[in-house]
C-alpha cells in the first residue's frame, strides 16, 4: 500500500490535470482544482520547512563549527527581517523595507552583476575561432550584440535588421526544435508518471 | 608582436574585470560618449500601442516577476508601462509570483507617486498590489477566470466591475527567465491577450511566441525599454524623469566594445599560436 497509493494518486492527478485541457468543464475543472489545492497546502508548509532547515543548519554550524560568523549573520538577518516585519509590516517606510532597500537590493544586484565580469574573461578566453561553426557563430553573436546597442545602428542601419533577421530565422528555428522536443518529452514523462513506469519521485 | 602576444597570455584577469568596470561605470559621468538615436522595433511599438488604445478605466494585469538582480533592464520597463496606463487611466493589478520582488514593486509605484504628474494615484483605486500567492500560474488562472477578486483576498475600488480574468484587456509579464511561458500555455485554454518584457538574455525564447501571435508585443532587454522610453518621450512624457534606460545605453554600448576587443585579442592569441606552431 506504501507504493501503490501514491502510484494511484499520481495516475488520477495526471489523467484529470491532462484531460481537463481538452474537456472544459465543471468535473475536470473541479478535479483539477482538488489536486491544486492539494499543492497549494504543500508549498505552504514547504515553505515552513525551509525556514525551520535554515534556521537548524546554521544552529548546528554555530553549535558545532569553528567558521560560524555567516551562520550568525544568516540567522541574525532572519529573526531581525521577521521582527520587523511581524512588528511594523513589510509597507514602504518601515524597517522591513529598509533593510530590503538598502540591504538586498544592492547586494542581489551586485552579485548578478559580477556576471558580466567572468563573461568577459571567459570570452577572452575561450570564445576563439576553431572551425567553420565557431566562425559563424562568432559573427552571429557580434551582429546580435551590434543589434542590440545603439552604436550598431549608427555604424549601418542594416545591423538592426540582420540582428532581427537571425533572430527570427535560424535562432527561433533552432528554438522551435528544442520546444517541440521538450514538450514531446514532457509528454512522454507524464505518461510514464501516469501509468507507474517511472517511480524516481517515490524514492527517498 | 611575440613580446605582445606573451604580455596578453599572462594577462591577469582583474585586468579585464576594470576595464568591464570603468566601461560600465564611464559613460554615466559622460552620457554624451556615444549616439543614442535608435529605430524602435515592431515589438516594443506593438506594447505602446496596445496600451495606447485601450479606454479610461479599463484594467490590465502586470506579473512582476523579477527581483532585484533584473532590476536594471526590467525595471525601466515596468515604471514606463505603469505610466503609460495611468496617462491613460487605466487601471492596473500587480501580481507578484517571487516574494523578494514585492517590495521592489511597492518602492517603485512609491516612487512614481512622488511625481507631481501621478500624485493623485491610490494604491486599490489606480493600482492595486496583489502580492504573492504559492501556487502556480496555471491554479491562478482558474481561480482568476472563476472570481478575480476572490483569488487574492484584497479589496478596493479598483476591482468594480471586474467579475473575471475575461475583464481584463491585456496581460504584460516582467521576466528574466522562461516564466511567462507559463502563461503562454494557458492562453490557448483561455484566450486572453499578453505581452512580456524580458531581458536581453532570455529574448530569444520568445521569439517564435511572438511569430506566432502567442504573445502580443514584447520588450526586449535594456534597448526595449530605451525605446519604450523613447516612444513616450515623444509623446509629451518629460525626458529628465523617464531617462532610466536611456541613461544605460552608452555604458551597454562601451561593455561591448571592451568585450569585441577582448575577444579580438583572444583570436588574435590562437591565431599567432597556430601559425609559430605549424612554422
Amino acid at each position: 500500500m506504501k507504493k501503490e497509493l501514491p502510484l494511484l494518486l499520481g495516475f488520477f492527478a495526471t489523467i484529470g490535470w491532462y484531460l481537463e485541457f481538452f474537456f472544459a468543464g465543471t468535473f475536470f475543472e473541479n478535479w483539477k482544482m482538488f489536486f491544486t489545492t492539494g499543492f497549494r497546502s504543500v508549498a505552504i508548509v514547504t515553505l515552513l520547512v525551509g525556514v525551520v532547515n535554515v534556521l537548524k543548519v546554521n544552529y548546528s554550524r554555530i553549535k558545532y563549527n569553528n567558521d560560524r560568523w555567516f551562520s550568525v549573520y544568516q540567522m541574525l538577518i532572519i529573526i531581525v527581517m521577521i521582527v520587523f516585519a511581524l512588528l511594523r509590516g513589510t509597507s514602504p517606510g518601515t524597517p522591513f523595507d529598509a533593510m530590503f532597500t538598502f540591504g538586498f537590493v544592492p547586494l542581489d544586484a551586485t552579485v548578478f552583476s559580477l556576471l558580466a565580469f567572468y563573461v568577459a574573461s571567459a570570452s577572452y578566453r575561450s570564445f576563439k575561432i576553431k572551425s567553420v561553426e565557431s566562425a559563424f557563430l562568432l559573427i552571429a553573436a557580434i551582429l546580435i550584440m551590434l543589434s542590440k546597442m545603439p552604436l550598431g545602428e549608427a555604424m549601418w542601419s542594416k545591423i538592426p535588421v540582420i540582428g532581427e533577421w537571425i533572430m527570427d530565422g535560424p535562432t527561433s528555428a533552432g528554438k522551435r526544435a528544442i520546444l517541440f522536443g521538450a514538450f514531446l518529452g514532457g509528454l512522454t514523462m507524464m505518461i510514464r508518471i501516469a501509468f507507474g513506469l517511472e517511480r524516481s519521485h517515490l524514492t527517498e | 608582436m611575440e613580446k605582445f602576444i606573451n604580455i596578453l597570455k599572462k594577462l591577469d584577469r582583474r585586468w579585464i574585470f576594470l576595464m568591464i568596470f570603468l566601461s560600465c561605470i564611464i559613460p554615466f559621468w559622460i552620457p554624451s560618449l556615444f549616439d543614442q538615436e535608435f529605430s524602435t522595433t515592431k515589438e516594443t511599438q506593438r506594447v505602446y500601442d496596445i496600451v495606447d488604445g485601450l479606454k479610461e478605466n479599463d484594467a490590465v494585469f502586470l506579473d512582476w516577476a523579477f527581483d532585484p538582480t533584473l532590476q536594471a533592464e526590467l525595471l525601466p520597463m515596468a515604471e514606463q508601462f505603469l505610466k503609460q496606463c495611468f496617462d491613460k487611466k487605466i487601471r492596473v493589478f500587480i501580481y507578484y509570483p517571487f516574494i523578494s520582488a514585492i517590495s521592489l514593486g511597492e518602492n517603485m509605484l512609491e516612487s512614481i507617486k512622488k511625481e507631481e504628474k501621478y500624485s493623485y494615484i491610490e494604491n486599490g483605486v489606480d493600482f492595486i498590489h496583489l502580492g504573492y500567492l504559492p501556487i502556480g500560474v496555471d491554479m491562478m488562472m482558474f481561480s482568476m477566470y472563476s472570481d478575480f477578486k476572490s483569488t487574492f483576498g484584497k479589496e478596493g475600488k479598483i476591482f468594480r466591475g471586474i467579475k473575471t480574468f475575461n475583464d481584463i484587456k491585456y496581460l504584460m509579464a516582467f521576466a528574466g527567465s522562461t516564466y511567462p511561458e507559463s502563461y503562454i500555455l494557458l492562453q490557448r485554454r483561455f484566450g486572453f491577450k499578453m505581452g512580456a518584457g524580458v531581458t536581453a538574455v532570455t529574448g530569444p525564447d520568445f521569439v517564435p511566441y511572438l511569430q506566432t501571435g502567442q504573445l502580443d508585443g514584447m520588450l526586449f532587454g535594456l534597448k526595449g525599454a530605451a525605446e519604450y522610453e523613447n516612444l513616450r518621450i515623444s509623446k509629451g512624457a518629460e525626458k529628465k524623469l523617464n531617462h532610466r534606460a536611456n541613461a544605460g545605453m552608452a555604458s551597454l554600448t562601451l561593455s561591448h566594445l571592451v568585450m569585441f576587443l577582448f575577444i579580438g585579442l583572444g583570436n588574435l592569441i590562437y591565431f599567432y599560436d597556430r601559425k609559430h606552431k605549424k612554422n
